[in-house]
């Protein structure tokens, strides 16, 4: 029979919160690129030289980063809540 | 300061700044979606997680609602959209096929074609003429579509196209794009991760050049000492000098030939000088890249097969050890020498004194050797020699130390503005002092040249381009714009046949002589046919062809119905053909070969065609000449080989066409010709002649990508 020792699992305990934390990073970088995109489109609003299709394409994008922020920070939540129910030790 | 006085980074009053702005969106852009990219594969990583996986099994509530939840996140239309790059086994291939089945594409490949489209817009800004590139229009089709979704997969279509690299080949201005584009479309995630690294024009030199790709190229090199022909040799300088150099490479513009001199100097010592060609547009290539993005690469590599041929041409030239040596190019020519400056084995063996890059992207570029002078001549407008990214007019200066002559020169169109020939004519009448600063330190290389000889460089991995139906014997022809091989070949052409019946009358007097030749009946009709060919790849260069020819009978024995039976055999068993009444061709060269070889009269015009797609169109202002429509069904027809007649003095001359492609019959109800000149020219004034300047044509005879080669022109016995 096999069984974990208990510093392998406080180790995959560790690594699984580590994830969570890089989540929510990226969550918020993922709304640092929304803004980025949307500051984009404004300055290419300003441009005559820019085609139609930008701006509504960037919008676009932009709002789907905002939703990709919301469900890795939702992603990040649930990790965190099943890291911290285990029982590790 | 460059040496036209301008200082770089200066908005020009002709528009560049909304080009420098999208340009710097596009940027931008494309450093989001490289972000997202990260974003996702880090997001896979942890839903990949074998503690996850373990403790999910263990205690599933919790557990699946944590997987659920990054698996969302991973995979939401709304959100990062299904981007499964980052595990080749595993959930992350599960994931994978299940967006190609649900035909999803990633957020980050939307981004990065938005990054594109943004690009090409810029480069259309500052050089309208590009959007007449064979590669840009392919590449406008496929990413201008409605919707972004669509535009990726179109993209996507066109980067599987083998028949669509030799065009994106030619997109300099937006390769790194490109490779960063297909980066994020390839679903092989170790490939996408090696491209990501070449991606965006900012990284390919970053690494050390023995530091490769994962996708090194296998190609083999190789040199062949070959001899130049007379006219060629004329051509050659007999003492060192940079214009002279810079000549030398015009002379070997075409063939994938380098010239090795040795020089003796003012001092006695005699030196090397290596020059290398860059590749022409619209001109085969010797080493035919087996796609876009290898091709790039190599251009960062010392490890490519162009370089390891450059030094079996060194090794076989017999140059000694510790020899002075200055390495002379254009285009992507230069770019090679410079990597080989770049590589410290190279340089341990000889002395790399000089790097001279003419129009060539090296502003990244570094010599082994501190000691080596370089030189890179620059024109702004030249799009092919800003490559690495730093866009023209960019105050970014990486090299201090460098000669660099970055010029704002007369030429803006591209491909002129990338061609030798008017570099070598910038160097002369613009930029004099530049030149000097060059000739200045070439003085070692400047005195007699003792020893000339050519090499070709091979790729033995890979078969010519053309290969096997454009690999023939060739000879060379004399003309009064240089010596021309034939057959002269076409590597890339599109064409549609519009086939008019006309009156036999007209047709015949239109002909010259008084019993020969004789148009073929078709009952009281003749057949006339207004050829359209675009040529975006040949031997003679790229150019547009209209050309207005009548089918003929066999010289000697006309007899009726001739045509119907000649069809049936081999086309150089033809006795009938078609005779050239006019031709209209939009480069120089071309017409002085139709003139001159085939015996054609071939005039000069200006044209655009687009014969690719269902819609067919061509324009000529000069003629007062359009053609447009849509090509109906069409069925499979066989090869289209033809003989064509033209005449020199009194004699009739025969050319043999050969081609290979898919030709296809189609109704030309949805094709109309149209002229709109009052001109009596020569095109005009026959097609009113024969009844045809506002018809439709009964029958278009159409193939929208093909190869061809023409034979030189046999003038037959009067």
């Amino acid at each position: 029979m096999v069984t974990e020792s208990p510093r392998a699992t406080t180790a995959s305990a560790d690594e699984l919160l580590a994830h969570t934390g890089t989540l929510r990073a990226d969550a918020d970088l993922m709304d640092g690129y929304a803004r980025q995109l949307l500051a984009t489109a404004a300055t290419l609003s300003g441009c005559p030289a820019a085609p139609g299709w930008s701006r509504p394409a960037l919008e676009q994008q932009a709002a789907a980063c905002t939703t990709a922020a919301e469900q890795l920070r939702t992603a990040a939540e649930a990790l965190e809540t099943h890291t911290r129910a285990g029982d590790w030790d | 300061m460059r040496a036209d006085g301008h200082a770089p980074g200066r908005p020009t009053p002709d528009g560049q700044d909304a080009g420098e702005l999208l340009r710097r969106c596009a940027r931008d852009v494309v450093d989001v979606a490289e972000g997202i990219r990260a974003v996702s594969a880090r997001t896979g990583t942890a839903l990949s997680a074998p503690p996850l996986t373990a403790s999910a099994r263990r205690r599933p509530r919790t557990g699946l609602a944590a997987q659920w939840a990054l698996l969302r996140a991973l995979t939401n239309k709304q959100g990062l959209g299904g981007s499964a790059i980052t595990e080749p086994k595993g959930v992350g291939q599960v994931l994978g096929a299940a967006r190609a089945v649900l035909g999803r594409e990633s957020l980050a490949a939307l981004v990065a074609v938005t990054s594109l489209r943004l690009r090409i817009a810029a480069v259309l800004v500052d050089h309208p003429e590009f959007g007449r590139d064979p590669g840009m229009r392919r590449l406008m089709a496929a990413v201008t579509a409605d919707r972004d979704l669509e535009a990726v997969r179109a993209l996507r279509a066109l980067f599987r196209d083998r028949g669509a690299q030799r065009a994106l080949c030619g997109l300099g201005p937006l390769m790194a794009e490109l490779v960063a584009v297909r980066a994020l479309l390839d679903e092989d995630p170790k490939r996408d991760a090696a491209r990501w690294a070449l991606a965006a024009g900012r990284e390919p030199s970053a690494g050390p050049p023995h530091d490769p790709p994962k996708e090194t190229d296998q190609g083999q090199g190789a040199a062949e000492a070959v001899d130049l022909t007379d006219q060629e040799r004329q051509f050659i300088a007999t003492e060192g000098s940079f214009l002279g150099f810079l000549r030398n490479i015009e002379v070997l513009s075409s063939g994938g030939r380098i010239l090795v001199q040795n020089v003796r100097g003012p001092d006695g010592v005699v030196r090397y000088v290596v020059q290398v060609p860059g590749m022409a547009p619209g001109r085969p290539r010797s080493d035919a890249p087996q796609d876009f993005v290898r091709a790039w690469h190599n251009l960062f590599m010392t490890d490519s097969p162009h370089t390891r041929s450059v030094l079996l041409a060194l090794a076989d030239y017999g140059i000694p050890r510790g020899a002075d040596l200055a390495l002379i190019g254009h285009g992507e020519g230069g770019l090679a020498l410079m990597n080989l400056a770049r590589d410290e084995e190279f340089c341990r063996t000889y002395r790399v004194t000089h790097v001279v890059a003419v129009g060539s992207p090296v502003d990244n570029k570094k010599p082994a050797d501190p000691r080596t002078w370089v030189a890179a001549v620059t024109n702004q407008h030249d799009i092919m020699a800003v490559l690495d990214g730093r866009d023209a007019g960019s105050a970014f200066d990486p090299h201090p130390h460098w000669h660099a002559v970055d010029y704002t020169g007369p030429t803006r169109v591209f491909p002129l503005c990338h061609m030798l020939r008017e570099y070598i004519e910038h160097l002369r009448t613009v930029i004099p002092v530049a030149r000097e600063g060059v000739d200045a330190a070439l003085t070692p290389y400047r005195g007699p040249i003792v020893r000339t000889q050519a090499y070709q460089l091979k790729d033995r991995a890979r078969p010519p381009e053309g290969y096997p139906f454009l690999t023939l014997p060739t000879s060379s022809i004399p003309t009064t714009a240089g010596p021309v091989d034939v057959p002269v070949r076409y590597y890339d052409s599109s064409a549609a046949h519009l086939c008019f019946p006309v009156p036999a009358d007209a047709a015949r007097r239109l002909l010259p002589g008084v019993t020969r030749p004789t148009p073929s009946r078709l009952g009281r009709r003749a057949l006339a046919v207004l050829s359209l060919y675009e040529h975006r790849c040949s031997t003679i260069g790229p150019y547009t062809e209209i050309a207005l020819s009548v089918l003929v009978d066999d010289l000697w024995r006309p007899r009726p119905y001739d045509i119907a039976t000649d069809l049936l055999r081999r086309a150089d068993l033809r006795r009938t053909g078609r005779y050239v009444l006019s031709l209209a061709v939009t480069s120089d060269e071309a017409r002085v070969v139709a003139r001159e070889i085939w015996g054609q009269p071939a005039m000069r015009t200006t044209a655009e065609a687009d014969l690719m797609g269902r819609e067919i169109g061509v324009r000529s202002g000069d003629l007062g000449l359009t053609v447009e429509g849509r090509l109906g069904p069409g069925v499979r027809c066989p090869e289209a080989d033809w003989t064509l007649y033209g005449r020199r003095a009194d004699s009739t001359v025969r050319t043999l066409v050969r081609a290979h492609g898919r030709l296809r019959l189609h109704p030309g109800t949805g094709v109309r010709l149209r002229l709109d000149t009052a001109a009596a020219e020569p095109l005009a004034g026959q097609l009113r002649r024969l009844g045809i300047d506002r018809a439709r044509p009964l029958l278009v005879l159409a193939c929208p990508q093909f190869m061809l080669h023409r034979s030189a022109g046999a003038v037959l016995p009067r």
